[in-house]
């Protein structure tokens, strides 16, 4: 039996720049510090109160192989971390600004927790429920001789999940021990005697804590369920139901005088805060923080609402969070008799407030029987506004209001299109001016206004397609300098939403099923003719009302804007057209769904989307850049009058959402504490799922920052970009796949093509935005599946290019079919060219491989061989409109044992090799050789044990040079010297589920970046 | 997913319904056997964490009905009930306890046995270590009942999985067989990192006494057997461990049903989706479901 000497090889000629991965352990350190368990590697923030900041000030790897999994604290500031066998001491030195790491020392046994017994002696509870004490008092010495004082154990020695050691304030030390079959057993240390075994869950205990005044027990288990005990009686006092998964994590509050209060968190990415009431058999669930984290598992969690009213929680996404315990927005509501008595108004009985508008220092309110009141911006209070009879009836039973902020006034359209001016000035009642009169017997469904730069825009539409639209111009005094009628587009056209792009003079008009229709301003000035609509995009995109359109960029010419539709879709449209020339076009650059109910809105702000819309019950705020929920508001869903205001970074609040529920209107006004400090997230991260496949860019930018895709378990994709460092920053999370990912790939610069299951196979382009050089991805072009039900998975997929610039695709599916198709990249539309089958296996990849004259198909397959095939005829096929075989089969060459895994292909001047890595454990070169007659493939190097688990991707770095991951999780690089496989390094790393590499080689400095996939991600040098 | 559509993915779990078996699992011991012939010469067996029972049923149809061995002795042990099999004494208990192996030895009226595997693996957490750990901690529960059962140059078969420590098991393995072969039969998927470690030929540990004791843990256990796991070092320095690769062997026909494959069912004739043999035991999260289903769990949000 081979040893295995090829864990580690020069283990210091590789890197690791970055990593993205599970958070094992957090720990809130004096109300100071966030100690963060980042895999092997300890990472520790500050924590600014004053500024609600926080800073990264060290970061060390602290183990070799192992994850922290728990961190304890000593009172004089000491540090211990432990995971898998492995504990260290360290300190932070802040007054030096130092981090003083001891060795990475080892018991023979997995641990579960730690604590300081005092500041010379630890203690680790271990996965068979003993404690070591272990003195630690020669932490800091050269030798670190530390010593195991004793094992102790309360004679059961049940397997645990989890567990925890409380240390009281009298010296009295209790073991809370979570079992894989046997409950909770709570021991005492200094007696060894057993005191509870409490049995009330049902499977494993995944989480165990006592208080820290040693007065109750809390749980959680496999039922999903969190259990409260009373410590010294064992009674079951309560039980917390809601979590839809595992709950990994359970904390006390700190300050439990007044009420005993719990978080959990778990494997359902929500936090959950609980109460519990006396008498009260069921917890009470005090608030829930979902989308605390993508995909699955929140590993991680710790509280401080006593200094620093937060909590902190770390997912296997790789972000750390923090989440504001405190300052948590208000909300204020006011019922209409409330109003009515502020105000002195009389409201009829099935009278309701329909239009509300925020002006400067007021909010100023229409009823549907028209009636106007206002709410003081100052002390909140409502008076009435008085209006002359006359005019208020013009708005019984219609009215839409829109407020001018800057000129503190207000318009209010009448059901014929009439526009009423209210202005407000300081303490005075305010002035009513006509500034359209009706002239028209045409009513008016709807009613829009635009502010410009310039000047203050007004739309009134009408549901007769045969009367014109009426479009105002005006100044910011809301003066008209000049009106115009726009003639209707054809067919039914309801105007949902406004935007004039004042650089070019276009209006757009958003409508229902996906529609814009463009107005060219400058085009005919003469009042008495309609202006002609200059172009109308119907279904741009799936979906029906578009909810909002704003600026992105623009130029002379073209304008790309940010479009919202209400079905969850929004997208980066660029509108142009030549010169002189009458005709628009449009392209989407960025197209993205969100499956969060109904998107009513977007915004760019400080870099970030921010879109906005109805889930279920809910009115939401997302960060779509940052992927993190802003906040919520239970309003009672979509159907109701509401109105969303941002205001900017001075401003004391960050959003104000007015509804309407049962006929009351609610404030909630909302103020992120964290929202300039990134939202709270103090470590980005990465997918929630294991990433599936990793694509580099051929080509680097001019900063030689290059982009990268990543395809997840959790059906995304993302395009990031990484630096020379391999620091990483995500602008898009794709959703358009919606199963397991298979493959991920650059096609060239401006495609790339991934597969999942379900044969699902999608062709992105890849574009940038001019000005913020942000880069932007859209599906391009999807495969047609080829049944109704779609079960097959696409494995891998091979593309070359056509002479035409078309591109020829070959894909390779799970029930051994092989096909290809001409994609024509004008239509993008997939031509069927070929469709074949191996055997009945598994194929695993697929390449292309053309060289001297000739086009060969290379295949991987489950059953251990690599086959090749003439796939020349195929290609000279293209432009009949038949599906064929592909031709001859050269080669089909075992190669493993099973499943080759991986399977790269290099050329050289002459030779063209091809590196297998298999289920096997095995890693083989051979060489194609090519005669005018046959095609011979030679296997010229093999290694049998190249890895001591599944070898799952190879990634050619340079000539003759390969990087190797395999399921062991050990990193190779082997060279190829034309004989022999050497390898040159090896290493661990602690991306566990290990799947998937790339790499590139630096074209000027010579350096390579290799980039490791799996639960995790990381980037080595 | 509907019974007919886990039919299609997956071919094993089809063939497994249709021929009786209780778990798809039945094909990989089956396939192990193509390959390594472990069903000869073995008339006493221990079927370790054997719940639903899918191996013991492959060891009664062998062992008594093909081979027509009378005096064949097949023990089922599992802490979960298990629908009785012919021929197969099944045993609802602990694999660490001391008392099990009595029983067992009793079945056997006092003799070794020739033959001992576990299908055993642990719900899964998502933490990749932690999983791994407890996989090994279940392997290592079953290899102390086995060094104190097995004959002197007996098997030992067990599911493993090939994370990042598995070559620690190997080398402790290779103390205590002539034979450590790391199999992969085809049933098992090659997207799963399952596989099956053969141990043949059994040799014990000079010098050192395989003892199950109440509350003693595995680490315990091995205390002393010198199988090259590492023990608390004098100042608990981080120990070399001792790591090898097992030969890797592939099993079953090649042109035998790939796993990964998808299969059209047109091509199987047009059958009716069939009932599971054995339907699974209710979870312990049951309860979580069912509030969840008549909506009294608490979902309140501030």
């Amino acid at each position: 039996m081979p040893s295995n000497a090829l864990s580690s090889v020069k283990e210091q000629s590789l890197q690791k720049l970055s990593h993205y991965g599970p958070v094992t352990s957090l720990k809130i350190f004096k109300s100071s510090l966030i100690l963060a368990g980042y895999g092997p590697i300890l990472k520790v923030y500050s924590v600014d109160k004053a500024s609600n900041t926080t800073k990264l000030i060290f970061q060390k790897q602290v183990f070799g192989r192992n994850k922290i999994h728990s961190i304890a604290v000593s009172d004089e500031g000491k540090i211990l971390v432990c995971g898998g066998r492995s504990f260290a001491v360290l300190k932070v030195d802040e007054e030096h600004c130092k981090l003083q790491v001891g060795s990475e020392r080892a018991i023979n046994e997995w641990i579960v927790s730690c604590a300081f017994l005092n500041e010379t002696t630890a203690l680790i509870l271990n996965s068979h429920n003993t404690v070591y004490k272990i003195d630690v008092s020669q932490w800091d010495t050269e030798d670190q001789h530390f010593s195991l004082l004793e094992e102790v154990h309360c004679n059961e020695k049940s397997i645990l999940y989890s567990g925890s050691i409380r240390i009281l304030g009298n010296g009295d030390v209790y073991v809370a021990a979570g079992t894989v079959m046997n409950g909770v057993i709570i021991w005492n240390y200094h007696t060894k005697q057993i005191l509870h075994n409490l049995t009330d869950h049902e499977g494993s205990i995944f989480g165990v804590k006592i208080d820290r005044n040693g007065k109750y027990v809390v749980s959680c288990s496999d039922d999903r369920s969190i259990k409260l005990y009373d410590l010294e009686t064992a009674q079951l006092l309560a039980t917390g139901w809601g979590h839809g998964s595992r709950i990994w994590n359970l904390d006390f509050f700190l300050q439990m005088d007044a009420d005993v209060k719990i978080m959990s968190a778990g494997e359902d990415c929500t936090l959950r805060f609980w109460q519990y009431n006396q008498q009260e058999s069921s917890l009470d669930q005090l608030e829930l923080i979902e989308n605390a984290h993508l995909g699955k598992h929140i590993w991680s969690s710790d509280i401080d609402d006593e200094t620093l009213g937060l909590c902190v929680s770390g997912g296997a996404d790789g972000k750390i969070r923090v989440h504001d315990l405190q300052n948590r927005g208000t909300l204020l509501s006011y019922s209409l008799v409330e109003i009515s008595k502020q105000t002195g108004l009389t409201f009829q009985k099935n009278e309701i407030i329909k239009q509300y508008c925020e002006l400067e220092v007021q909010t100023l309110f229409l009823t549907s029987h028209g009636q106007f009141f206002a709410m003081k911006a100052n002390d909140s209070s409502f008076v009435k506004v008085t209006i002359p009879e006359t005019l208020s009836k013009e708005f019984n039973n219609f009215g839409i209001m829109h407020g001018f902020k800057q000129s503190n006034s207000a318009i209010v359209c009448t059901r014929t299109g009439a526009l009423l001016k209210i202005a407000f000035a300081d303490e005075q009642e305010p002035s009513f001016e006509w500034i359209i009169e009706s002239s028209s017997p045409n009513k008016v469904t709807n009613f829009l206004s635009y502010k410009g730069e310039t000047s203050t825009y007004m739309f009134t539409d009408c549901p007769n397609p045969q009367i014109p639209f009426t479009f105002h111009i005006l100044d910011h005094r809301l003066k008209i300098q000049k009106t115009l009628t726009l003639a209707q587009p054809e067919r039914t056209f309801t105007s949902t939403f406004m935007h004039i792009d004042e650089t070019n003079n276009w209006l757009f008009l958003g409508s229902r099923h996906a529609t814009i229709a463009i107005y060219d301003l400058n085009s005919n000035s003469n009042a008495n003719i309609s202006l002609q609509v200059s172009a109308v995009f119907r279904k741009m995109c799936p979906g029906d009302t578009i909810t909002s359109i704003s600026f992105i960029e623009g130029n002379h010419n073209e304008a790309t804007l940010l479009v919202t539709v209400r079905d969850g879709i929004y997208m980066y449209v660029k509108f142009s057209r030549v010169e002189d020339q009458e005709e628009f076009k449009f392209t989407i650059l960025q197209e993205n769904k969100l499956s969060k109910g109904f998107l009513e809105g977007a915004m760019i702000k400080d870099g970030s989307l921010i879109v906005y819309g109805f889930k279920s019950s809910h009115f939401y705020i997302w960060n779509e850049t940052k992927q993190v929920e802003i906040t919520n508001e239970l309003c009672g869903g979509a159907h109701r009058k509401w109105e969303l205001i941002t205001y900017d970074e001075e401003a004391d609040i960050d959003y104000k959402f007015i509804y309407i529920n049962k006929s009351s209107l609610f404030f909630k006004t909302f103020k992120g504490r964290f929202t300039d400090a990134n939202y709270g997230i103090i470590n980005e991260g990465t997918h929630g799922r294991e990433i599936r496949d990793i694509a580099i860019s051929p080509v680097a930018y001019d900063d030689g920052n290059r982009l990268l895709l990543t395809a997840s378990e959790d059906t995304t994709v993302r395009l990031s970009s990484v630096d020379t460092n391999g620091i990483i920053t995500t602008y898009w999370c794709m959703n358009n796949h919606v199963s397991g990912m298979q493959k991920i790939a650059f096609i060239n610069e401006e495609y790339a093509g991934s597969t999942a299951a379900n044969e699902e196979f999608i062709i992105w382009k890849l574009s940038k935005l001019q000005a913020s050089k942000v880069p932007v991805i859209t599906e391009f072009a999807r495969l047609p599946p080829s049944s109704d039900i779609p079960d097959l998975r696409i494995m891998d997929f091979t593309t070359i290019e056509s002479t035409e610039g078309d591109i020829i695709v070959a894909a390779v599916y799970s029930d051994s079919s092989i096909k290809l198709w001409y994609l024509n990249t004008n239509t993008a539309q997939f031509v069927p060219l070929v469709e074949d089958r191996y055997t009945t296996c598994c194929i695993l990849n697929v390449n292309f491989i053309k060289v001297k004259g000739q086009v060969l198909l290379v295949t991987g397959t489950t059953d251990g061989n690599v086959t090749i095939w003439d796939a020349l005829e195929c290609f000279l096929s293209t432009t009949d409109n038949t599906v064929t075989k592909l031709g001859p089969m050269l080669v089909k060459q075992q190669l493993h044992q099973s499943g080759v895994k991986a399977l790269a292909i290099q050329y050289n001047d002459n030779d063209i090799h091809i590196f297998t890595g298999g289920d096997d454990n095995a890693l083989v070169v051979s060489k194609l050789i090519l005669s005018s007659n046959e095609v011979i493939l030679e296997p010229i190097s093999f290694v049998e044990s190249a890895a001591s688990s599944t070898i799952t991707s190879i990634s050619l770095v340079s000539t003759n040079k390969i990087f190797v991951t395999s399921v062991d999780q050990i990193i190779r690089l082997w060279t190829f010297n034309g004989e022999d496989l050497e390898c040159d390094a090896a290493t661990y790393t602690t991306v566990s589920d290990t799947g998937c590499s790339d790499a590139f080689s630096g074209t000027t400095n010579g350096t390579s970046l290799l980039f490791v996939g799996g639960a995790g991600l990381s980037v080595w040098k | 997913m509907g019974k007919s559509s886990k039919d299609k993915r997956d071919l094993y779990y089809r063939k497994a319904k249709e021929q009786g078996w209780r778990a798809r699992s039945a094909f990989k011991l089956l396939q192990l056997n193509e390959r390594f012939d472990l069903f000869s010469d073995i008339e006493r067996v221990v079927d370790l964490c054997a719940a639903p029972g899918s191996w013991s049923q492959v060891l009664s149809r062998e062992l008594f009905q093909k081979q027509d061995k009378k005096n064949a002795k097949i023990v089922s042990v599992d802490l979960q009930p298990m629908v009785p099999i012919e021929g197969v004494t099944t045993i609802q208990a602990d694999i660490t306890h001391p008392k099990t192996l009595q029983e067992i030895l009793n079945v056997f009226g006092g003799e070794p046995a020739d033959f001992v595997c576990s299908d055993g693996a642990p719900d899964v957490t998502g933490l990749h270590d932690l999983d791994e750990y407890i996989q090994a901690q279940l392997i290592l529960a079953a290899l102390q009942l086995t060094t104190c059962i097995l004959k002197p140059g007996g098997k030992f078969v067990a599911k493993v999985f090939r994370g990042r420590d598995i070559d620690l098991l190997y080398a402790q393995l290779s103390y205590l067989f002539e034979q450590v072969i790391c199999a992969k039969p085809r049933s098992s998927r090659g997207t799963s990192l399952e596989a099956f470690i053969v141990c043949l030929g059994y040799k014990p540990r000079a010098g050192w006494q395989p003892k199950l004791e109440l509350n003693k843990s595995t680490e315990e256990f091995f205390r002393g057997s010198g199988i090259g796991k590492a023990e608390n070092m004098q100042y608990l320095e981080l120990p070399e461990d001792e790591r090898l690769i097992a030969k890797f062997i592939a099993c079953g026909d090649i042109n035998d049903v790939d796993s990964d494959a998808t299969y059209t069912l047109d091509t199987l004739d047009k059958i009716q989706s069939l009932n599971p043999v054995q339907l699974p035991t209710a979870p312990p999260y049951k309860r979580a479901l069912e509030l969840k289903r008549l909506g009294q769990a608490n979902s309140k949000r501030v």
